[in-house]
């Protein structure tokens, strides 16, 4: 048996559909008249474990049509083709870590100018208009929405010293 | 009723503000519509959180302003780059770039913009005199119809999105699972929080749209090092001057292509998620079937980008008369824009014409008042888009990924939102990855309160399940569903086999029956032909041939 992205999808979805049926008898019945609170996510969960049945089934039906090369295995996956959005995923978790002490302001300039940073080389110059760029649009978007929108943004730890 | 239309029109043309708010919603989606690798869909959801500070009108007036100007923004870069804008001006490549080769860029620009605006206007008076209508009759649904239309509305997403029709379900399915999550609007109970506090109010739409749609497009697009560090595009074209008088003459005169390009656009725009992108292409294919110079579709010919510049315009009237009517969004823009009269705590439906008249002839005023703009906007949007296209894509994803995080935290002024969106940004890039439509997910999210608001309405009336069936409507939208489900086999079956035979009359057939039980002798007499359609579709296929034979 050769794995696939499909087969270990399929199953990874069962799985979930397994915990999340099991999840949805411990939701609790006020015992009012009317549709319970679990019928319809149970309906949906149902549902989706036999599609993902389905997608299981075809995925072994479909197993002589792959060949070795499309098989999954942790070689055959290009992790370089992810780079960018596994740096785009750290920072963005960086960014929302710190967001209580960093604030909006200055948070969202790291955020950017690291990005910028990471994806767009790391030369002087680079890095001038890097910084000129995260500052001046952070800047121009914290101010619309503070000043213009009058939404209030996370302040953080720093600017409040201030 | 005109003191209610003089309001809505004094409320979006007398007011400079909203008038204001609409010429720069026009531009921004000019420049969505041209930049590749952008889409209407993100343009409107990126306005989406300036709005939250506007009146509910001028919020719907902005992103009318983007949807509009998107669609014509296309034609700009598929004409002078030969690169479409968006999957809503392909087939206008086809014609318009080897016309500006031949060396006619401004008549090329200013038929795209005409047909754009006269397919925009055609769409418009059809907006507004079938969405009231389609409204009415949403007015005899009870809760089943309501529930077999949300049904129809998912499963036809899921048949049109392309790709694995098991892959869709799934991601429908998920789409109507995450809208589950935290307390349920029946009877207030916690459902799959896991004991955390912060999944009590469930996800909220907008961020989980985001995610799935902005977030995630994003990272895809900064994915390739080569092409995130290039410019936008590496042809920008050059400045061009439009024949606007000359353009109209040729448009006027092809006015049988225009107006059945504009009415393929509307029809496919009230079709959930049938967008722009077939639209275009179905209406060039009628336009090429129905010309005497079909030898010269491909090479610059005038009604090669009359028919998909007035179908894909002609779209948004379509889809937005699903939105108003009936409450059920045609495609993701619309999807946003229901989340956009949520925030101001109104719910479209069959009685939202009723209920906001103004909002309402708002709606359909800004429509109007949007093609105008683009009109009048396209030289100066022209400018900017030579400028815009010179920036590599890393930048632009960058401050658009930290301005996604502070506009989603504008919605509810709560940072778990940024991290719902992040989840569901996640989610949405690796479902691309695993070639799962992304459309269906997002509607079973939108809808998803819906269809269970329903079904408990409808249990609570009655537990008798078969009213699904023996009620005309309901059972109209479950055959529906099920004929959009199969729809997919019929594409791929072989044009000469059985089951290609059966699919068309078979569907009409089944269709005809509820419609001739609807107490109405006007649906009689539809179904009545619709059956007769049915049965002249088999004597055509199995005993013509044989008889021929």
């Amino acid at each position: 048996m050769k794995l696939n992205k499909d087969k270990i999808l399929a199953v990874f979805l069962l799985l979930f559909c397994g915990v999340m049926i099991n999840s949805s008898f411990h939701i609790e019945d006020p015992g009012y008249q009317g549709m319970k609170a679990s019928y319809w996510p149970r309906i949906i969960l149902w549902l989706l474990s036999i599609m993902s049945l389905v997608m299981l089934v075809k995925s072994f039906s479909s197993e002589n049509k792959i060949d070795a090369k499309k098989s999954f295995s942790l070689e055959n996956i290009n992790f370089l083709q992810f780079k960018n959005a596994l740096i785009c995923f750290g920072m963005f978790v960086f960014f929302l870590s710190f967001l209580e002490y960093l604030g909006m302001l200055i948070g969202g300039i790291l955020f950017v100018f690291g990005l910028l940073t990471f994806l767009g080389g790391r030369t002087l110059k680079n890095s001038l208009n890097h910084l000129f760029i995260s500052i001046i649009t952070i800047g121009v978007m914290w101010s619309i929405f503070t000043f213009g929108l009058k939404v209030i943004l996370p302040e953080g730890e720093i600017l409040k010293i201030w | 009723m005109v003191d209610v239309i003089l309001q809505a029109f004094a409320s979006i043309v007398l007011d400079p503000v909203t008038l204001g708010l609409m010429l720069v919603g026009t531009l921004a989606g000019i420049l969505a519509g041209a930049i590749p690798g952008f889409t209407i869909a993100m343009g409107v959801i990126l306005t989406l959180p300036f709005t939250f500070g506007m009146t509910a009108i001028q919020g719907l007036a902005t992103m009318l302003g983007v949807f509009v100007g998107g669609f014509s923004g296309g034609l700009m870069s598929c004409m002078l780059t030969g690169i479409p804008g968006t999957p809503s001006s392909v087939a206008t490549t086809f014609d318009g770039f080897p016309l500006v080769r031949s060396g006619r860029p401004g008549l090329a620009l200013g038929i795209g913009l005409w047909s754009s605006f006269f397919g925009g206007m055609i769409s418009a008076v059809i907006l507004v005199a079938l969405a009231p209508q389609l409204a009415f009759l949403g007015l005899e649904f009870g809760p089943w119809d309501y529930f077999s239309l949300i049904i129809f509305a998912l499963t036809i997403t899921v048949s049109l999105s392309g790709g694995n029709i098991v892959k869709g379900l799934i991601a429908g399915l998920l789409g109507l699972f995450a809208a589950t999550v935290g307390e349920d609007e029946i009877n207030g109970v916690a459902r799959f929080t896991f004991g955390f506090d912060e999944f009590k109010q469930g996800f909220a739409f907008l961020p989980v749209l985001i995610g799935l749609f902005a977030f995630s497009q994003l990272l895809t697009d900064v994915e390739d090092d080569k092409r995130a560090k290039s410019p936008l595009m590496e042809k920008s074209g050059t400045l061009v001057r439009v024949e606007h008088k000359q353009a109209i003459t040729i448009i006027l005169k092809r006015w049988i292509n225009l107006f059945r390009s504009s009415f393929i656009g509307i029809f496919t725009g009230i079709l959930p998620a049938a967008g722009g992108s077939i639209s275009n292409i179905l209406a060039y294919d009628q336009a090429k079937k129905a010309s005497k110079n079909r030898s010269n579709f491909g090479k610059g010919e005038y009604d090669g980008i009359v028919a998909p510049e007035a179908a894909n315009n002609a779209t948004a009237g379509g889809a937005l008369i699903m939105m108003m009517a009936l409450g059920i969004p045609g495609d993701i823009v619309t999807a946003v824009m229901l989340g956009a009269l949520m925030i101001h705590n109104i719910i479209p439906g069959p009685t939202f014409i009723q209920d906001e008249p103004l909002l309402a002839y708002g709606v359909f005023i800004a429509f109007f008042v949007a093609h105008f703009f683009m009109v009048g906007l396209q030289a100066f949007s022209l400018r900017i888009f030579l400028l815009v296209t010179k920036i590599p894509m890393y930048v632009l994803a960058s401050v658009i990924l930290a301005y996604c995080a502070i506009g989603v935290f504008a919605l509810h002024n709560v940072v778990f939102d940024i991290w719902v969106m992040f989840f569901f940004g996640i989610i949405g890039y690796f479902m691309k990855k695993l070639g799962f439509p992304l459309a269906p997910m997002i509607l079973g999210v939108v809808l998803g309160k819906l269809a269970e608001l329903n079904l408990a309405r409808a249990t609570a009336i009655s537990d008798d399940l078969l009213l699904f069936i023996s009620r005309p409507w309901s059972l109209f939208f479950l055959i529906m569903a099920i004929v959009s489900v199969i729809f997919p086999f019929y594409q791929d079956a072989k044009k000469g086999s059985q089951f290609a035979k059966i699919y068309v009359p078979a569907s009409v057939f089944a269709l005809a029956l509820p419609l001739m039980f609807m107490n109405s002798s006007t649906r009689l007499v539809i179904g009545i032909v619709m059956v007769g359609i049915s049965f002249y579709f088999i004597y055509k296929s199995f005993f013509n041939k044989r008889l021929n034979n």
